[in-house]
Formats: C-alpha cells, structure tokens, sequence
C-alpha cells in the first residue's frame, strides 16, 4: 500500500509522516519504506537515517560519465544497481531519498527509468510512506503515479483547509490515482478542533484524525532529535497511531 | 543429492528486492567485488550439466555475511559465435532473478546478489541457482547445446575470475565501439520527448546517439528487451538510401508514421536539406554560419554568446520543437565523437566555432591539425572576427570560400546555369554587400521560406 503526505510547508507534514512510519513499525509484522520526496523536507533527520546518497546525485552522476560508460552495460541496470545502493536500511524500516530537483540538462529519459526502477523497489514492501511536496509536481514525476491513500496535512487556519481541498483538485488533474484521500488536522486545540471538523466535511473533505498540539514534539524538534524516538505515549503519536489503524483495516 | 532446487523459479520473482533485514548473506555488492562472465567455448570443453562451486557454498556461509561473488558460464553448440556472448551473458541477469529468494543486479564486474533468509532456510545454495540457470537458458535458447556453470566465493579464485573477465570486457568494448550501422539491421526509435515535442521521434544507431546524449543503440536494444512496449521500439532498417547523408527508407517510413506525416525524409548526417529534428533536451546544437560557409557547435553548459551573437537558450528556442531547421540541428554530445559526425558536410573539417570546454574535452577526436584552427569564444565572439582568425589559421572552409568567391565573380561575368540546388540555410540570412547596389542571382534554386525581409540597411 502506499500512502503519500502532502501538504504546505509548516504544516507539519514530515511529523506526520514520521509518526507514521513509526506507527506502521511498532506492529513489526511490516515491511516499511519511507521515500523522502521533498526537497525542502527532512524526513530522513526525523526518521534518524543518515543517507548517504540520494536518487538525484545518483542521476546526476551517470548523466555526467555516460560518455565514458562501457556500451556492454546497460544504464537500466546501472541505475538500478546504484538506486538499491542508495537505500537506507539499518532500521526496522528502509528509507529513499529523492534528494535535489533537477538542473537545466535532459532528465526525460533517466527519470522515465527511475521511476519504473522506484516502482519495482516499492512493490517489496508492504506499506510505502511518501512524504511529498505540496506541489504533487514530484508525486507525478518521479515515483509513483499510483497512490492508495493521500493524506493531506494542514494546520488549524481556515486557509489551510482550503489548500487542502486545492491539492484535492490538483491531485485529480495531474491523474494521481488513489483510492481514498483524507485530511488530517495537525497542532489542534480542543476550541479549533470541531470547527475545523466541520468546515472540512462542508467542502467535501474526509477528515481521518486530528493531531494536538505536543510538547514533546516542540521540544524534540527544537533539539533536532528524531521524532521517530518520541515517548511512545505522547499525545501525538497516540493521535497517529489512530490514523495508522484506519488506513491499515 | 540436492539435485532438486528447493525454492520456486519463476518470472513472477523478477523484480523480487532482498531487504537487508530479510537477507541471509550479501555477495558481491558496493562492499565487495563480484564479477560475471559467459564465454562461448569448443564443445569438447563443456561439461554439461555441472555446476561447481569453488569456495564455500550458502550453506556453509554465515548468516548476515558478505562475500565475493564470480559467475562463470560456459556454453557450447555448433551454431554459438563469440558475438553472442554479451547478450547471453545480461541474462544471467534475468535467470538468476528468477530463482525465489535471491537476488541480483546488474551485470559484469559491478554484480551485487543477496539472498534471503527464507531461501536459505529451504537450503538453497549456488548449486541450485546454477541448476536453475542451466534449465533456463537451454529452455530459451536452443542453440546452446552444453552449458556448465562456476561460482566462486573463494577471495582468490573471485580475484583471479575478476582480472580474466575484465580482459573479455575490454575485448568486446573495443568491438562494440567500432560497431557501423552498416553491421546492424535494426535501429531504434525513441518517443520520451513527444510530450514537449509531438512531431519529435529520435533515431538511434550505432553511429548516432539519441539528442539528449542519454540513449546509445546499445541501450537502445537493451530498453526494448526490459520493456517492448515502452517508449523505446525497434525501426527495420531498410534500404540504404543515401550511405554518406544517412537515408534509410526504414526511418523515413517510421518518422513519417511518428510525426503523423509533418516529417516525410531525415537525414542523420547533415545540417540541410532534411536535418533530424530536435526535441528540446539535445545536449548541444551544430548551427551553420552562412558568413564563412561553416559550422558551429555551442553545447547546454556554455553561457556565453555564439558568434551568432545569441546564447545557447536562444538558439535552442528556435530549434527545438520537433522541427526540420534548416541549418540547425540538435545533438547529444556522444554524436561528436561518431565517426560519421555530419560526414555529409564535411565533419571536423567543416567545424569553425565551439566553447573552448566542449574543444578540450574533444581533443582526442578533433583531427589534429585543425585542433589549433578552430576557434572558441575566447577568439571568436562575433562573424568579424570569427572570420578573422579562420582567415589567419587558414581553416580549410577559407580555402572553399576563396574558390567560391572566385566562381562567383567569374559567373557573374558569365552567367552560366550550373550551379547546384541551393537551399537557404538559416531563419537569418544577413547579406552583405554595398548598400546601394545589390545584386542577388539565384540559378536552378529551390527556395523554402516561412518569411523573408529585406530591409534597407540602416
């Protein structure tokens, strides 16, 4: 199954996709990977990974030496090789990431192999976390164009649930498909919460779980220690952990 | 005694991935060395049916470990040439992927295999996945009447397979970059571009690499083996049209059906008349400079102006497209170095003008006694002194413009109708000349222009 997060910056999108990932792994009955597919995002810093090489420096990479590269070997394998190279696996879940968005040069035919290769990597795991950028642009272009739950994630503003139902639309023009797409509230108060809850069914959208507000969170991010650590009973997570169980049922 | 492979084989396990925390044992990989080779041998040197493993086994590897891996097949039958070795060898690839529980990637001396804790729990070891290799190259290719197969996990044994293999890859590299188009049948046809590009289909050969410098017909063969039905397709050849230019009735056929009829006739190997088009992604552009009869090549990462007087950008903006531009054609860097490098108009002798990074790193392919006579921007940032410097290096196209001057004035004395077809080359055709009298004769001419201005020099 795979789940993208989506949502504006600030929204809290990569504490949700996280928490998520640590939700999916307390079951450890899962194979989990998580694709770090923003840019401007730090999943692997929340998720406690360090990586080594991203997909984008490895594209980089062979576009730079393929004049030199043997005509015996074929850039599909190469490429394949170096993207299981790139993968993160030292935790009870495994982690890609995208990493930089492309220069000016041809990306057309070594994107067109990526994803076919991201593709095939992903059909090996049982759940696949994709924290995403607000724009979907890279959703659609560089991993999957099929995605089982989108989730997006917005503050408590009147605004951001309005995004919310924009990235709806925008999701539906590019041809994403996924089968269920849901809101999930982050930083809520009790007082924000039913407004919020209500507005959101009114426009149309499905609201799977509201994360409060957590201190732990706050202070943990203000340490840059990863989120993936987080007591296992902070409001937060126990919020996410919910979300986890209606999208695994 | 363990004849039976213990795990399933099939292609349903292709694109299986061996996570680390269900690995048994690494081999080969990033952290290791590892290398395959297939070699075509003397049937009386074939034992078929064996499979030996030289080192320890799966069985006797500790788990979570990572050793080296060498690959060695052996074939034989009475119609296997040499030249099928390549190919039969980037199946191991495939084969091997099918045996449920193992794992492999790419090919040659960069290898990398796992395989999982549940396959080596049933007892699978290298001998069965030899086994299985044996079952299924004789069930694809009946032409392989014997094969043997050789792992080696032994440090030294892998080092010594590593070094023989090495000298076969060198071997067949030699060969394949020699490779003419006049030794294939089959070309390919590329459609990525078409979204920005409709009209736009790329034909690739051994003598030309796609425009965006990332397809060469070798990879070009090996996308349509992973994925026949992909953007990527193979293009009959044909008849050879025109062997200098690089005309074939195959491509013509194919452009023709690709572009829905806006493209009748490519040439591969000329700027005029019916040039490739160009999607949009070419590494670089060869332009033709109409003022010394030459050609120039600015390529993506210069960001200086041509002798043109416009930047890469510019110029791409009008070329691209999916296009015919008259003069104007867009390449992939790895076209430089083909030995029919726009042979039609001249090749190297024919280049004026290219960014002095793009020269340095085709010094090796530049003939050497023009390498000094072609300029860069460093000489040449305008037509004048573009002109100049040819004119001091005696490039061989000053040479042509002298004689063509000297025809030209004694035509003009007496006209005579034998010049050839003449065709427009550029969007921009500055004339020079004295402003007050200006006499332009075309003979036998055909003339193709959306739209030509002349204006009064100001």
């Amino acid at each position: 199954m795979i789940i993208a997060v989506s949502g504006k910056g600030g929204t809290g999108k990569t504490v949700i996709a996280s928490l998520l990932v640590r939700s999916l792994t307390e079951r450890n009955a899962y194979d989990i990977l998580a694709i770090d597919s923003d840019p401007d995002s730090n999943l692997p810093e929340a998720l406690g990974v360090e990586v080594e090489r991203t997909i984008g420096e490895i594209r980089e990479e062979l576009l730079e030496k393929r004049e030199s590269l043997s005509p015996g070997m074929s850039w599909h394998s190469q490429l394949e090789y170096e993207a299981m190279r790139a993968l993160a696996e030292d935790k009870a879940f495994d982690l890609l990431s995208m990493g930089r968005p492309e220069g000016p040069g041809c990306y057309c035919a070594a994107n067109h192999v990526l994803r076919g290769i991201i593709d095939t990597i992903a059909k090996n795991y049982d759940y696949v976390v994709i924290d995403t950028e607000a724009g979907l642009e890279h959703l659609s272009r560089r991993t999957t164009q099929n995605v089982d739950v989108m989730l997006v994630v917005t503050d408590t503003s009147k605004r951001g649930i309005t995004t919310a139902a924009r990235i709806k639309e925008l999701a539906q023009e590019m041809k994403i498909k996924f089968k269920s797409i849901y809101v999930v509230i982050n930083r809520a108060t009790a007082e924000t919460k039913q407004r919020l809850e209500d507005y959101a069914r009114e426009i149309g959208l499905e609201v799977i779980g509201v994360v409060p507000e957590d201190e732990n969170v706050k202070s943990y991010d203000h340490e840059g220690k990863p989120l993936i650590e987080l007591p296992p009973d902070t409001p937060a997570l126990e919020a996410v952990r919910k979300i986890a169980e209606k999208i695994v049922r | 005694m363990g004849e039976e492979i213990p795990v399933d084989v099939g292609l349903i396990y292709e694109g299986e991935r061996i996570r680390k925390s269900n690995m048994y044992v690494d081999l080969a990989g990033p952290k290791s060395r590892g290398a395959e080779l297939l070699l075509v041998a003397p049937v009386d040197e074939v034992e078929d049916g064996k499979v030996e493993v030289v080192g320890p086994d799966i069985d006797a590897m500790e788990e979570g470990g990572r050793y080296p891996l060498g690959i060695f097949i052996k074939v034989s039958g009475k119609t296997l040439e040499e030249d099928l070795e390549g190919v039969f060898e980037r199946r191991i690839h495939d084969f091997s992927n099918y045996v449920q529980g193992f794992m492999h990637l790419n090919s040659r001396d960069i290898i990398w295999c796992r395989v999982s804790k549940d396959a080596a729990k049933k007892g699978l070891k290298l001998y069965h996945v030899g086994k299985a290799l044996i079952n299924l190259y004789k069930a694809e290719f009946d032409v392989i009447e014997k094969m043997q197969v050789t792992f080696y996990t032994d440090e030294k044994a892998v080092d010594e397979h590593i070094a023989r293999a090495r000298k076969v890859y060198e071997k067949r590299d030699a060969k394949a970059a020699s490779l003419k188009d006049e030794e294939v049948d089959v070309f390919y046809g590329c459609l990525l571009c078409q979204g920005f590009a409709p009209t736009h289909v790329c034909a690739i050969t051994p003598s030309r690499t796609s425009g965006c410098g990332a397809i060469s017909w070798f990879e070009g063969r090996a996308a349509v083996k992973v994925d026949p039905n992909g953007p990527l397709f193979e293009i009959p050849k044909g008849e050879v049209l025109d062997p200098v230019r690089g005309e074939y009735s195959g491509i013509n056929e194919m452009i023709r059906d690709k572009s829905n009829g806006s493209i009748e006739r490519v040439y591969l190997h000329s700027l005029f008349d019916y040039p490739h088009t160009s999607c949009g992604c070419f590494e670089a552009i060869a332009f033709y400079i109409p003022e010394v009869d030459g050609i120039g090549i600015v390529h993506r990462d210069f960001h200086g102006v041509t002798p043109f007087g416009i930047p890469f950008s510019t110029m791409a903006g009008q070329v691209g497209g999916g296009m015919q531009s008259q003069g104007f054609l867009g390449i992939g860097i790895a076209y430089l170095r083909s030995p029919k490098f726009l042979q039609a108009d001249g090749g190297w002798q024919r280049i004026v003008w290219l960014p002095s990074q793009l020269k340095e790193r085709m010094r090796d392919v530049i003939p050497e006694e023009l390498y000094d006579r072609i300029a860069t921007e460093q000489e040449a940032q305008d037509l004048e002194s573009l002109k100049e410097f040819l004119k001091q290096k005696q490039h061989p196209v000053i040479e042509r413009l002298a004689e063509e001057e000297e025809e030209e004035r004694e035509e003009e004395a007496q006209p005579v109708a034998t010049m050839e077809e003449l065709t427009l080359p550029g969007q921009v055709m500055p004339v020079a000349g004295s402003p007050t009298e200006i006499t332009i004769i075309f003979k036998n001419a055909k003339i193709y222009a959306e739209k030509v201005i002349i204006r009064r020099k100001e």
